[in-house]
Formats: C-alpha cells, sequence, structure tokens
C-alpha cells in the first residue's frame, strides 16, 4: 500500500530527542536507522545509502556540516537539519554546504514528519524522469512549453520571472539562500543585492498566489532565503 | 641653576665683564713688554705682525669685544714703546699714521672673523648636543608604553636641559576644562591659555615671570591626526633667557611627544577593538551554549509529549488532553526562553544590524506563517499597499517585532474577532498599525507597557510584557518608533520607520 518503507537515517546525540523522532517516522510507515555521533553517522549513511538524513548539527564528535560535505560528494539525499543555534549564519552555513532543509528546535512531531514527506516527494519525483508538469493551487506549470496558466487562462512572466520561478521550483521544498538564488537568477556580481529578491518574489506571489500577502508557495524563510512549497 | 642656562645661545656672547678686560689689558701689556728687547734687532713691521698675533688670540679666547679692545691698546702701546719717539703719542715720521690705521684695521676685522668663527663652533657643538640628545630622547619615547612614561621623561629631559618643570596634557576634547585635575605638579596651569593653544595650535610664550609658579610656556602636542594636547613648561629662569632657538628645541621636542602620545592612542584605540571582539565571541559563544540547553529539554517535552498521540493503542482522552496541555505550555516556556535569549542579546552592547532592503508585506507574511496555529482563532486582514517602498532593516529582528505584536494581539483579543494591519507613507515615515479589539492600554500604565517584565493593565496570566520591550529595542535600534495609542474601542499599537531610497534596479530585462 505505501510507497514507503524508505529509509530515515536520524543523527542526533540527544537520546530522547531520537526516541520521539523515531516514534514519529515509524508511525508515517518510515523505517528508521540511528546514529550519535558524527563518525557513526557517516559510516552508516554510507553503508545504508538512506533515502533521507536527518542531522543535528551539535554533535559530541564534531560539526554536522562535515557530514553534510561529505554525503554531498557522492550523494544528493535529502539532508533535513535540526538545530538548536541561533544565528541565522549557521543556517546558511548549512544550506550552503549542501543541506535541503532545517528545523529549528524546538518543533512539533507535525512539523516534522511534514518536512520530510516534503523533502522526500521531491526525491520521488526527481527519480521518475521528472514529468516538466508541475501543479500547485490554481497554477499549472508546463516546463516543455514554458507556459504558466492560473485557473486556466495563461499568465505572463517575464524572462526573469519565469528564471527566477524555475530555480525555486527546481527544488520544491528545499530552501534556497538569498545568494544562491541571486547567483542563478542574476548572476554572480548580483549576489549582495538582496532587493531583487523582495521585488522579484512579490511579482511572483502577485501573479500566482491567492493572497499574496499570506503566500502558501513561495514562502520566505527571513533572513535565510526562499522555500518552494507545492 | 646658572650653570646650566650657560649653554643657551644668550650666553655664548662673551662675558664682557671687567675681568675679560683686564685680562686682556694684562695680556697686551706682557707681550709688548717680552717684544721690547727685540727693538734694534727686528724691524718694526714684524713687530707690527706679532702684536696682530696677540689679538688673534685673544679673540679666539676671549670674544670679540676683548678683540676691539686689544686692537686700539696694542695701537698705542706700538705707538708708544716702539715708534721713535719712544715713550710718546708724537710720530716722527708721518707714514707710521698709515701703519698704525693698517694695523688697527687689521687687528679689528682679523679680531672680528676669529670670535665669529668662535662663536659658530659654540654653537654647532651645542646644536650637536642637542640633536644627540633629542635622539636619546626619540630612542626612549619609542619604548614607553604609558602616557605617564612619556610625562617622567619629558620631566627629565627638560630638567636637564632648562632646569625646567613640565606637565603633558593629554586631552580627546578639544578644550581643556578649569576643574581637570593637574595633580603631582608642584606648578600652576592657566587653563584658558591652555585650550587656546590646544585649538590654536600654536605656542604661547608668556614674558611675565611670576615666581609662585606658573607656567610659562604652552606648546601644543600637535600630532598628524590632530592635536593631542598641550604641554606646559614652567621655567626656574626668567623667561627672558629663553631665546628663539630654545623655543624652537622644544617644539621639535614636542614633537617627538605628540607623535608617542598618538602612537599610545592608536595602540589603546587597537587593543580596545581587540577586546571587543573577543567580548562578542564570548557572549555569542555564552548565548549560543545557553540556546542549546534550555532549548533541547523543550525539544524533548513538547516532542514527547506529541508522541502520546502516535503511541498504539491510542491513551484514553483524559491522558491526550493532559499531554496536549503538557506540549501547549512546553511551547509557551519555549517562546519565553526565545523572548529571554533575544532580550540577553538585544540589551548587551551595541546590536549588531544587519541590514538589507526589505518589504514589509514579505516580513507580515512570514511573520503569519511563524506564528501559524497561535492565530488559529481571528482573522488577520492585512491591508498593506503593494507600492510601499522597500525599507532598509534587520529582517530577522523586525520578523521578531511583527510576530510579538501579532501575538499579543491574539492573546488579548476576543475569539474570533480580527486583527488588523495596515501600513501607509505617512510624509518620509513609513507607518505599519495593528488594531485588533483587546482590552485596549490603560492611560496610567501606557508609559511602562515596553519596560521589561510590566504587562499593561492586564490580568492576563500569560505573557512577561519581554515582548514589547524587546519590539522597542528593536525598533530604537533602527531610528524608529513604537507606540501603543489608547483608544476606546481596542488596542493600537503603531510602528514608524524611516523610509529611505532603496537602491535601483541596475539590472533591465
Amino acid at each position: 500500500m505505501t510507497p514507503h518503507s524508505q529509509r530515515i537515517l536520524v543523527i542526533e546525540d540527544e537520546a530522547q530527542i531520537l526516541r520521539f523522532v523515531r516514534l514519529a517516522l515509524e508511525a508515517a510507515d518510515y523505517s528508521v536507522s540511528e546514529a550519535s555521533t558524527l563518525n557513526q553517522g557517516m559510516l552508516q549513511a554510507g553503508t545504508n545509502q538512506p533515502d533521507l538524513i536527518i542531522l543535528d548539527l551539535n554533535l559530541p564528535d564534531g560539526d554536522g556540516i562535515e557530514l553534510v560535505k561529505a554525503v554531498r560528494n557522492w550523494s544528493d539525499m535529502p539532508i533535513l537539519i535540526l538545530s538548536a543555534r541561533l544565528q541565522e549564519s549557521d543556517k546558511i552555513q548549512a544550506l550552503d554546504s549542501g543541506a535541503d532543509d532545517y528545523l529549528s528546535k524546538p518543533f512539533s512531531v507535525g512539523e516534522l514528519t511534514a518536512r520530510v514527506r516534503a523533502l522526500l516527494r521531491r526525491k520521488s519525483r526527481t527519480g521518475d524522469d521528472s514529468s516538466p508538469l508541475i501543479e500547485f493551487g490554481e497554477v499549472q506549470i508546463d516546463f516543455s512549453k514554458r507556459t504558466v496558466l492560473r485557473n486556466g487562462a495563461a499568465v505572463h512572466l517575464t524572462p526573469i520571472e519565469y528564471k527566477l520561478l524555475s530555480a525555486l521550483l527546481s527544488h520544491p521544498g528545499k530552501v534556497i539562500t538569498q545568494k544562491a538564488l541571486l547567483k542563478d537568477v542574476w548572476g554572480p556580481t548580483f549576489t549582495e543585492s538582496g532587493h531583487y529578491l523582495r521585488i522579484y518574489v512579490g511579482h511572483l506571489r502577485q501573479k500566482l498566489e491567492t493572497d499574496p500577502t499570506q503566500p502558501k508557495h513561495f514562502i520566505t524563510e527571513i533572513g535565510v532565503g526562499y522555500r518552494f512549497n507545492i | 641653576m646658572n650653570s646650566k642656562i650657560l649653554q643657551t645661545e644668550s650666553n655664548l656672547e662673551e662675558q664682557s665683564d671687567w675681568r675679560h678686560y683686564l685680562a686682556t689689558a694684562g695680556i697686551c701689556c706682557a707681550s709688548a713688554a717680552i717684544m721690547t728687547p727685540f727693538i734694534g734687532h727686528l724691524d718694526l713691521a714684524n713687530i707690527v705682525m706679532l702684536f696682530l698675533l696677540v689679538v688673534v688670540l685673544i679673540s679666539l679666547q676671549l670674544g670679540r669685544n676683548c678683540a676691539v679692545f686689544s686692537s686700539v691698546l696694542n695701537v698705542l702701546l706700538f705707538d708708544i714703546f716702539f715708534v721713535p719717539p719712544r715713550f710718546s703719542l708724537a710720530v716722527e715720521d708721518g707714514q707710521y699714521l698709515i701703519t698704525f690705521a693698517v694695523m688697527l684695521s687689521t687687528a679689528l676685522i682679523i679680531g672680528h672673523l676669529t670670535a665669529s668663527l668662535k662663536k659658530n663652533e659654540k654653537l654647532a657643538l651645542n646644536r650637536e648636543k642637542r640633536t644627540s640628545d633629542l635622539y636619546t630622547l626619540a630612542s626612549q619615547l619609542a619604548g614607553a608604553l604609558q602616557v605617564h612614561q612619556v610625562q617622567n621623561l619629558t620631566q627629565t629631559f627638560l630638567a636637564q636641559q632648562f632646569g625646567a618643570k613640565c606637565l603633558l596634557i593629554v586631552t580627546h576634547d578639544d578644550f581643556i576644562s578649569s576643574d581637570t585635575k593637574f595633580s603631582g605638579t608642584d606648578f600652576f596651569i592657566e587653563p584658558h591659555i591652555a585650550t587656546a593653544v590646544l585649538q590654536g595650535g600654536k605656542t604661547v610664550h608668556s614674558s611675565a615671570f611670576d615666581k609662585s609658579g606658573w607656567a610659562s610656556i604652552y606648546i601644543p602636542l600637535k600630532a598628524s591626526m590632530r592635536t593631542r594636547g598641550v604641554l606646559a613648561v614652567s621655567l626656574t629662569v626668567h623667561p627672558k633667557y629663553i631665546t628663539k632657538e630654545d623655543l624652537s628645541f622644544m617644539e621639535a621636542m614636542t614633537a617627538l611627544i605628540a607623535v608617542t602620545i598618538e602612537r599610545l592612542h592608536y595602540v589603546e584605540v587597537a587593543n580596545i577593538a581587540e577586546l571587543d571582539v573577543a567580548q562578542e565571541r564570548l557572549r555569542s559563544s555564552i548565548l549560543s551554549a545557553l540556546s542549546h540547553d534550555l532549548r533541547t529539554p523543550l525539544t524533548v517535552m513538547i516532542g514527547l509529549a506529541d508522541s502520546f498521540q502516535l503511541i498504539k493503542p491510542l491513551a484514553s482522552q483524559p491522558i491526550l488532553d493532559i499531554a496536549n496541555e503538557i506540549q501547549v505550555q512546553a511551547k509557551r516556556l519555549a517562546n519565553h526562553v526565545s523572548n529571554l535569549l533575544d532580550l540577553a542579546r538585544l540589551n548587551e552592547g551595541e546590536i549588531k544590524l544587519r541590514k538589507e532592503w526589505h518589504s514589509v508585506q514579505e516580513i507580515m507574511g512570514a511573520s503569519i506563517q511563524y506564528l501559524g496555529a497561535a492565530l488559529a482563532n481571528n482573522k488577520v486582514d492585512i491591508r498593506l499597499p503593494q507600492d510601499l517602498p522597500l525599507i532598509h532593516i534587520d529582517a530577522v529582528l523586525i520578523e521578531r517585532v511583527f510576530s510579538n505584536l501579532l501575538e499579543n494581539a491574539a492573546k488579548f483579543s476576543s475569539k474570533n474577532s480580527p486583527i488588523s494591519i495596515s501600513g501607509r507613507m505617512d510624509a518620509d515615515e513609513l507607518v505599519v498599525e495593528f488594531q485588533s479589539d483587546g482590552p485596549g492600554f490603560d492611560l496610567k500604565t501606557i508609559d511602562s507597557l515596553f519596560l521589561p517584565f510590566s504587562r499593561g493593565n492586564s490580568n492576563h496570566s500569560s505573557g512577561f510584557g519581554l515582548g514589547l520591550s524587546i519590539c522597542k529595542i528593536v525598533m530604537e535600534s533602527h531610528g524608529g518608533k513604537i507606540q501603543a495609542i489608547a483608544q476606546h474601542n481596542g488596542a493600537l499599537i503603531k510602528l514608524t520607520f524611516k523610509s529611505g531610497t532603496p537602491p535601483e534596479l541596475e539590472f533591465q530585462e
């Protein structure tokens, strides 16, 4: 009945957190393996080849970011970061190293499973020869024809808006840092020009969101970047 | 002290007291007596040469005035004792008058030249001595690490050179106030003169000499960036003995001191900067560790309370309700912890803003998204016009402000009542207002609303009121304002941001 029994590796040194994360994931029919140190985590990520890694950055034997970098050398499996750190810069560093999303502690079970679902959906989508069609809310996008429809009516996007849309939609559920987006869409000399994003993401929301003031799909991660949710 | 003064230029002038003239007269007479036996053996022309030699020697030893005196005396002696008729001023042969004239003028010229040479030599030696003294001082100053060491070195140096006392007044202001404590000195300073010197950058040399001990010379400490203070010098001799050359020597010395003081200033600045960085790092790592230690148990509590819903077989409803309440309370605690940590971060030292150009709509959207279920009981009505300009703010902090205000509005307003947010430009300010139907603000407590640990007039059980004080700190650090406005039908909070000129979009499609 499930495409599940997808395997998730949880790397977390706090036994009680590990406990409820396992409970939550198993209740959602994922199979869970655990590691409580960085080295153990590295080893398991290599041998078990999980479908997703949940990683605490603060591990007793090192910085979780090392593991993100190492895994990115050979795999693009989704990585979800758990962090109790304060600064946005830590999140940006983790995301720029290759992590897909982060969850600030404390978080609820509902938030955790929602993020995991979103990340694994992306994986299965890219897995089976991703279709050029994406649908969300009232919008249908056909990347092969470069058309955007809202409630069946064509929406006109400028070339930059279209480029930004493709950049955001390329990784649903993944947080893309502001710097990475600016570099992708405008080029490397624009990485400090955050105001372009404010304006153009605003345009996309106006054209594609039902309520642009309370967006459901083009989500701002304040101080970090943007995320597209299907 | 007079022996010290001997080095100064005024004293290089020969001390033309009577003893020197007496010595000159003695030497001239003695040499005339010695030459007397040679009459008849030596030609008179050669004897004239011997007299000239005596003039040269006297001018070398006793200076210009004695040289002139000996020139005249020698001519007289020559006339009286050597030129026939001897022992009389009368002259037999008129040609001797020419001899006298030539002898006198030659003696005067030679005497003058020799004396000048001698004087220049003395001056040169003196200058060399001073240069080497300055060099020594410079190398001592190079090792100085504190202002009081510089003061001591200067004091010793001036005492050696001039027998003077001094005080180094170092200041960061552009005035020297009259209540400055000039400690450790036994002479007085006139602050108004010192201030004038500091501002004008010119040495003041007062010629009035007062035994009661007032400083008579004020030299500015002119360094490359600014004047760093004043050196006040109190002399033990009358200021008239201090020549222009002495003053420029003192100024040269002061320039060395000024450079040293400036170096010390920048060393201090660098040290403070380094300390700041170290403190900032320490503070941030303490807060980070604290955050980790507080949030980890809260994460466990919230997660485990949540897990009751997942454990099969499902627990009975009362147990689930209790678990849910534990979860709600733990979340509330987590929120307070966040606020306390924020306050700790914001309250201490300077707030480092990471400003960028942001849209108010976007941040508002993120706040609403962040609060999620906390706003479930209220309809949030957002009226932020599309054409509001971008503002230059730290988005993370402003998001905290919006979230805190929205959360407060939800907490204090009645169920299902709307929270409305409106925005507008008011002259060059961007105004955002949060309106809810809460109990409103009491005029009596409205001023204390934004102080930490106050809670307005409400007896509502939750909330420390930390949220509003965080809002105030953040808004003020942005040069903006937060106001609570008393209304009879609800609560109104008004935020005011300074608007600037957002950068142009250079990238054209």
